[in-house]
Formats: structure tokens, C-alpha cells, sequence
């Protein structure tokens, strides 16, 4: 890992930086020659070795079935395909910009104020709904980029089962965090992405369960089912594969170290800025992220202060442009007041993405801390 | 080339340049990135800030198209080739409470706004300011071209050393408090030597032409950008001459302006419109919805009212002497005699020779009359009586 003198960054929900293990991967692949799955020669071969194999790592990482993974460029893009399949979509009204836009809906299930989502809201607005329509699909995250918090999604499926609705699932952020085990809840649909992992951007996939058909947007050569054309990504395929058989069972279980960190940090900043505002801290979440704010004091400017300290951390939506907006996150749970103060800080995953060197660690910690208290 | 020395020293900050964080307002425009181009040159600790204004996607009506409009990617490309922190301030609703609405309202009034005046007055040297502030920062750099200059042991505002592109018409209402955290680094430089040091430093922005327009009005339509902010409230009228006799009929006061000719919308004038029988706009009623038009001579102003006055120099000891005013950006300045009620902050201003076609809403801005290029000042024109409205 890149050892990055005197910056903190404290940002792994936006992007994980790339793990040396998949920049070798990546590098022996970029190394075997030139590489495009469906060629009939040798090196087609070798490309098509890549990309089954990736898609099997994938695949036993969430414990589903190889065959029901289809890669894409992005979780963005997986979750345009599924959506163009349907045309009555119930979104929570916290989800990711990527399923909120390409939904088109106008219903959305509410949360509470610590962002966990109303199952009550869900099953009443299901009753409404599926009075008069059919092939409604549910889209419900498993954990919130913003505050980390982790969504029913047990208690979703069931409730939409009941009224006869195929479920998504973004777990663009669960992945590497929490154990996702597709054997136990029976999701219709997941979207994942490469980036959250430790492997480079522009690869992510749609996992699509129980057989069920669905029509490509993109069309062409027929790779991937026929559901994704266009040749593919396999520098990008080979290090999301490389990056899921890097989580195990005891990467869950390492993940004890980083919720010291966010528990030592936690409890500096309430030592030093009494009035720092923490959200969804009293639900279940994952390790890694704290959603704080200072009631006076805008996000922006906080995220723009502590770059100059050379601590990286979000704030609300950034638009491509580096516009920030206000947080439909914090807006949705309740705290209007405070919907552009949020900053968003999030640690490593899991201990592989800490690093050899343990970039992060209490002194970088107390930094922080103090920072925050003088703003 | 430019002297580092000299813009140093023109900084008028104490001590070495890396002890000065200087926030640049880069609009994504060659002068504003040169003018953090040549700071960082000097040796400042320079962040830039973009302000994010309106949703450019929905000014032109693009769907899908990126909120923040090509000059927001050139501030941020600008920025990373300097190497140096930029940040976009995101002011949609504050730019759309204090700027696009008064300038709807403002034509709605028959007048002619000027909302660039407006934006440096309430937001970019406001609440920018104030940011650059909490940022840490000595002082904050725009890319205007004039000249802040210590006058009398004061900062004062003098034009830019290019007349051609002088800006100190749209800077009349900086305060002395503003006065004292703002720098214009290319105040001394012609646009052609600003475009080389952009060269020299490989900007992209290099030989980006200048904006022409209202950044929020596209292709200069403003009365569509009315007309979509303020439907239901504009009303078609009839086009008078001055005894009163309809000549034709107009859809709305806002499409336009006092002492315009061509465009009036009455047929059969073409070709004759040099000649002594040419019509002007002289005169717009925002109740009956009239226009009136009549000959040039209609127009003729002899002084005006201002208000909201702002002095740049102390505030004046006498409340009459002879100024130099500019009464559009366009325009040479002419002489006459203010008479100042500093308790109300408005002036009268009565010209020394009669002045033709003045609109309200348009900025007076006073300069010294012995040293022409001194900035005293300035306010807004609220009433500029011409020889039609006194007949």
C-alpha cells in the first residue's frame, strides 16, 4: 500500500485504494498477452480461465452460484439493467443516487431518525400498491453509505414475498463488511462493486438469482448472457475476483479492530466537542463508519478545513463537479437542520485494507480529534 | 513579464507570500485562473473557490446534462495544473433569493438591471469573503481588471491600467471593510499580457474567449429567462407614440429598454432608421403596460436620482462638487454636479450637458474629476426623468 505522508484518509465508503495483492493480480494478467474472452485461440482461453474464475470468487463470497453473476462496469450500471426491466420500482428514500435516479419512482419507503428503514411504512405501502399493480420490484440497501447502518433485509424480503414482489439489493457498501450469504436470504437481485473492495473502479456486478429472466439494455456481441455486451473488462474482472478471495470468514471476524478505532475515535470526539452530533449510533451498523455533525457549522466548509489538515473525509452528495449538496440521508431520517453538516468519516473495511503498515491508528485518531474540536 | 516583485508588493500583505493563504475566486475564466496562476508564482498558499450559481442543466434545458456547466471543469482543471486545493461553493439558492429574483422584478419595473453588480455585491463579495475567512485566508484575489491602490492611508479602487477592459463600473459597490481582504493582481496587465502568462503556464483556458453574456441568461435571451421565471405576470400592451396614437402592439415592457431603436416591433420603419424620424424607446409603463416611443430629443436627461450609494473614498465632506459619472459599462463618463444626502445614501446628479437615453436599474458610478481613473463611488439610478416624462 502506498504510504501517504501525513494524509489521513478516512474516506474507504467512497473508494478502497487498490490492494497490492490485486495490483499483482492485475499486473500478471495485463502480463499473460492479449486477452478478449471469446476468442477461439489460446489466449481466448486464458481470458475466459480469468473470468470464470473471478466470477467463482465472487460468487463464493456471497454463497451464491457462479452462473447468477454478470459483470457490468459499475453497481451503477447493474442497477440501470435490473431497473429497465421494470416499470413499478418501491425504493427507500435513503438509497444511493444510482437507484434513486434510474427508479423513477415516486413512492418511497421512509426510514426513522437513526436511518433504519419503517417495515411498517413498507408493508402499508405494499398493500396500497399491489392492489393494482403486478411485477412490482423492492429495492432496499443492505448498509447506508452515510451513516453505516444495516437494513432489515431479512425482514424486507419476507414482507415483500407476501405480497408477491421480487427484491433488489444494493450491497455495493455490505460487501467486505458484513457476511452476505444469498443461501440464507434468498434476494432476487444484488448489485456490487469492485471499487468498495480494494479493487480498481469500472468493474461491478449484478447478481441475479432463482433463474429469472431479464432483458439487456446494452446489445452487441452477447457477452455475459446476452446481457451485458461488449468485451470484457478482464484487468478489471481479474482484480474484483482477486480482491472477493481476499475476504474470508476471519476477515469478518478481524473486523473487531476497526470498530476500536471508530469506538476510540467516537469517544475522543465526544471528550473534545461535547456538542458533535452523532447518527444512527444506537442501531445496528457496520464497523467502520461515523456520520457526525456540528450544528454551526456547514459540511462543506468542515470537509474543505480538514483537507487543508490533510484528513480526507465526505461530505453530503458531491456532485462530479465537487458541488455539495444537502444529505437525502439526514433529510430522511428527521434532521432537516443539520442535512448539510453531515461528514461522513469512514475507516478501512476490514483489517486486509488497513494496510501492512496499519496506516490508520490512534495517533492518527487523536489528530483528528483535536482537529475537529478547533474547527 | 510579470514582476514578481512587483505583485508582492501589490499584494500589500506584511511579511514572506508562504505565510499568506490567498483564496482566488475562479470563475474557470483565463483571468481569474491567471490572477491564482501568478499568486502561486509569488510563493502564496493558494486555494481557489468556484461559485456553483445555477443548475446549468436546467438553463439550457438539457436533460441528464451535469449541473455545473464547462467553467466549473475548467476552475477544477485549472486548479489541478496549478497544484493547488479548490473547492466549489454550492450558492444556487442564494444566488437565485438575491440575484435572479431582483432581476426579474427589476424588468417587470420597466427597468434594466445589471445582476453582475448585484452577485459581487451579495454574494461573491459576501458570503464568499466570509469563506474565505473561515478558510484561514489574508486575503481574497479576484481577476477583475482594476487597481486597489493605498490612497490617504486607505485602500481605494482605481480603473484597471487597460481602459478597454476596466471593470470598475461592475466593482462601484465594494465596501472599504471589503475593500481591505480584496486583491486584483491583474489590475495593471492588458488582456493580451494575461493571456500569455496563462500560455506560459499551459493553462487550458489559454485562448477561452470572454464571456459575453449573463452567466445564468443563455445566448443573451433575458427576456425568456423573465418570461420562465415570472409567467402569468407579464402583459402584452400597445406601443404608443407621444400624442398617445397606437402604432402597434407589444408582448411585454421587458423585451424592452429606454433609448432603444432597432427592434421596436413597428413596421415599415426599416432603412429610415438614421434619419431625423427615427423612434427611440422613451418611455415604459409598467402599470398601463405602454411603450412609448418618440424622437431622440424626448430623451434627453438632464440629472438623475441615486440611491443605495456607496463611497469607496471617506465619505464626502462636501455635499456638492463636480464628478465624473458612468451611467452604463459601455459608455464614456460625463461630467456634472452631485449633490449627496450621505444621512439616506442617495444623491442627485445634474449633468453639465443633457444626457440621452439613461434606463433605471443601470449602476452610476462616480469618478474623480481631476484624476479621472480614481473610483469615488456610486449607487444605483432609481429615476432619470427625461423631457418625455415632463411633458
Amino acid at each position: 500500500m502506498v504510504k501517504l505522508n501525513k494524509l489521513t484518509y478516512l474516506d474507504y465508503n467512497a473508494t478502497v485504494p487498490v490492494l497490492d495483492e490485486v495490483k499483482f493480480a492485475v499486473m500478471e494478467c495485463m502480463n499473460i498477452g492479449p486477452l478478449n474472452a471469446s476468442s477461439v485461440h489460446a489466449f481466448g482461453r486464458k481470458g475466459k480461465n480469468i473470468l470464470e474464475s473471478s466470477r467463482e470468487n465472487i460468487a463464493s463470497i456471497i454463497n451464491a452460484n457462479s452462473e447468477d453473476i454478470v459483470f457490468t462496469s459499475s453497481a451503477t450500471e447493474a442497477t440501470n439493467l435490473l431497473f429497465s426491466n421494470f416499470d413499478n420500482i418501491l425504493v427507500s428514500s435513503i438509497e444511493h443516487l444510482a437507484v434513486l435516479s434510474s427508479s423513477k419512482s415516486n413512492d418511497f419507503i421512509r426510514v426513522n431518525k437513526y436511518g433504519v428503514i419503517d417495515l411498517n411504512y413498507l408493508e402499508d405501502l405494499l398493500k396500497k400498491i399491489s392492489a393494482d399493480k403486478k411485477n412490482i420490484l423492492v429495492s432496499v440497501m443492505w448498509v447506508n453509505n452515510e451513516t453505516g447502518v444495516i437494513q432489515p433485509i431479512d425482514d424486507v424480503l419476507e414482507i415483500s414475498r407476501k405480497y408477491g414482489c421480487l427484491v433488489h439489493c444494493d450491497a455495493a457498501q455490505a460487501l467486505g463488511k458484513i457476511k452476505i450469504d444469498l443461501k440464507k436470504i434468498d434476494l432476487d437481485f444484488m448489485t456490487l462493486s469492485g471499487h468498495k473492495i480494494g479493487a480498481p473502479a469500472g468493474i461491478g456486478a449484478l447478481v441475479i438469482k432463482n433463474n429469472i429472466h431479464l432483458n439487456a439494455h446494452i446489445l452487441g456481441g452477447g457477452q455475459e448472457k446476452g446481457l451485458r455486451a461488449g468485451t470484457e473488462n478482464l484487468i478489471g474482472i481479474c482484480g474484483f475476483g482477486k480482491a472477493a478471495s481476499l475476504l474470508s470468514e476471519a476477515t469478518y471476524e478481524s473486523c473487531d479492530k476497526i470498530k476500536f478505532l471508530r469506538d476510540y475515535l467516537t469517544n475522543k470526539i465526544k471528550l473534545l466537542s461535547p456538542e458533535t452530533v452523532f447518527f444512527g449510533e444506537d442501531v445496528n451498523r457496520v464497523n467502520n463508519t461515523i456520520l457526525i455533525a456540528l450544528p454551526n457549522l456547514p459540511g462543506d466548509l468542515v470537509s474543505m478545513k480538514l483537507d487543508l489538515e490533510a484528513f480526507y473525509v465526505s461530505s453530503g452528495s458531491a456532485c462530479s463537479s465537487g458541488k455539495i449538496s444537502n444529505s437525502h440521508v439526514l433529510q430522511a431520517m428527521g434532521f432537516k437542520n443539520l442535512s448539510s453538516n453531515g461528514i461522513r468519516i469512514s475507516l478501512p473495511p476490514n483489517v486486509n485494507m488497513l494496510g501492512a503498515e496499519n496506516l490508520i491508528t490512534t495517533n492518527e485518531l487523536d489528530r483528528f480529534a483535536l482537529c475537529w474540536a478547533n474547527m | 513579464m510579470i514582476n514578481k516583485k512587483i505583485i508582492i508588493e501589490d499584494m500589500d500583505l506584511k511579511g514572506s507570500p508562504s505565510n499568506h493563504r490567498i483564496v482566488v475566486a475562479m470563475s474557470g475564466g483565463v483571468d481569474s485562473s491567471v490572477t491564482a496562476a501568478i499568486l502561486v508564482e509569488a510563493g502564496f498558499d493558494v486555494i481557489g473557490l468556484t461559485m456553483q450559481l445555477y443548475d446549468h442543466g436546467q438553463a439550457l434545458k438539457k436533460k441528464g446534462a451535469c449541473c455545473a456547466g464547462s467553467d466549473i471543469n475548467d476552475a477544477r482543471l485549472v486548479a489541478s495544473q496549478l497544484d493547488i486545493p479548490h473547492y466549489v461553493l454550492n450558492y444556487e439558492n442564494l444566488f437565485k433569493d438575491k440575484v435572479i429574483e431582483d432581476f426579474a422584478d427589476s424588468y417587470l419595473r420597466g427597468e434594466t438591471p445589471i445582476p453582475c453588480i448585484r452577485c459581487n455585491q451579495t454574494v461573491k463579495f459576501t458570503d464568499m469573503v466570509e469563506r474565505a475567512k473561515q478558510l484561514g485566508a489574508s486575503a481574497m484575489a479576484t481577476g477583475h481588471y482594476i487597481r486597489r491602490r493605498i490612497f490617504l492611508g486607505y485602500p481605494n479602487l482605481f480603473k484597471g491600467l487597460d481602459e478597454t477592459k476596466d471593470q470598475s463600473y461592475f466593482l462601484f459597490a465594494t465596501t472599504k471593510k471589503q475593500l481591505e481582504f480584496l486583491r486584483f493582481p491583474l489590475g495593471s496587465l492588458t488582456k493580451e499580457e494575461t493571456r500569455m502568462v496563462a500560455r506560459r503556464h499551459g493553462l487550458n483556458v489559454a485562448e477561452k474567449p470572454d464571456s459575453q453574456d449573463i452567466c445564468f441568461v443563455p445566448e443573451g435571451k433575458y427576456a425568456d429567462v423573465v418570461r420562465k421565471l415570472r409567467p402569468g405576470n407579464i402583459e402584452c400592451g400597445n406601443i404608443i407614440d407621444v400624442e398617445g396614437k397606437v402604432l402597434g402592439q407589444h408582448n411585454g415592457i421587458i423585451d424592452y429598454t429606454i433609448g432603444q431603436r432597432k427592434g421596436l416591433g413597428i413596421g415599415g420603419r426599416k432603412g429610415i432608421e438614421d434619419d431625423n424620424t427615427a423612434l427611440y424607446v422613451i418611455g415604459l409603463d409598467s402599470k398601463k403596460h405602454n411603450v412609448t416611443v418618440g424622437p431622440k430629443e424626448l430623451l434627453a436627461c438632464n440629472k438623475i436620482n441615486i440611491s443605495e450609494c456607496n463611497w469607496i473614498i471617506d465619505d464626502p465632506k462636501k455635499t456638492k462638487f463636480n464628478v465624473l459619472v458612468k451611467l452604463r459599462n459601455s459608455s464614456t463618463p460625463v461630467s456634472g454636479v452631485i449633490n449627496v444626502n450621505i444621512d439616506n445614501g442617495t444623491s442627485e446628479l445634474n449633468f453639465d450637458e443633457p444626457q440621452y437615453g439613461i434606463s433605471t436599474g443601470q449602476a452610476a458610478v462616480f469618478y474623480n474629476i481631476e484624476e479621472h481613473s480614481h473610483v469615488l463611488g456610486g449607487g444605483w439610478i432609481v429615476d432619470a426623468p427625461n423631457m418625455f416624462s415632463q411633458l
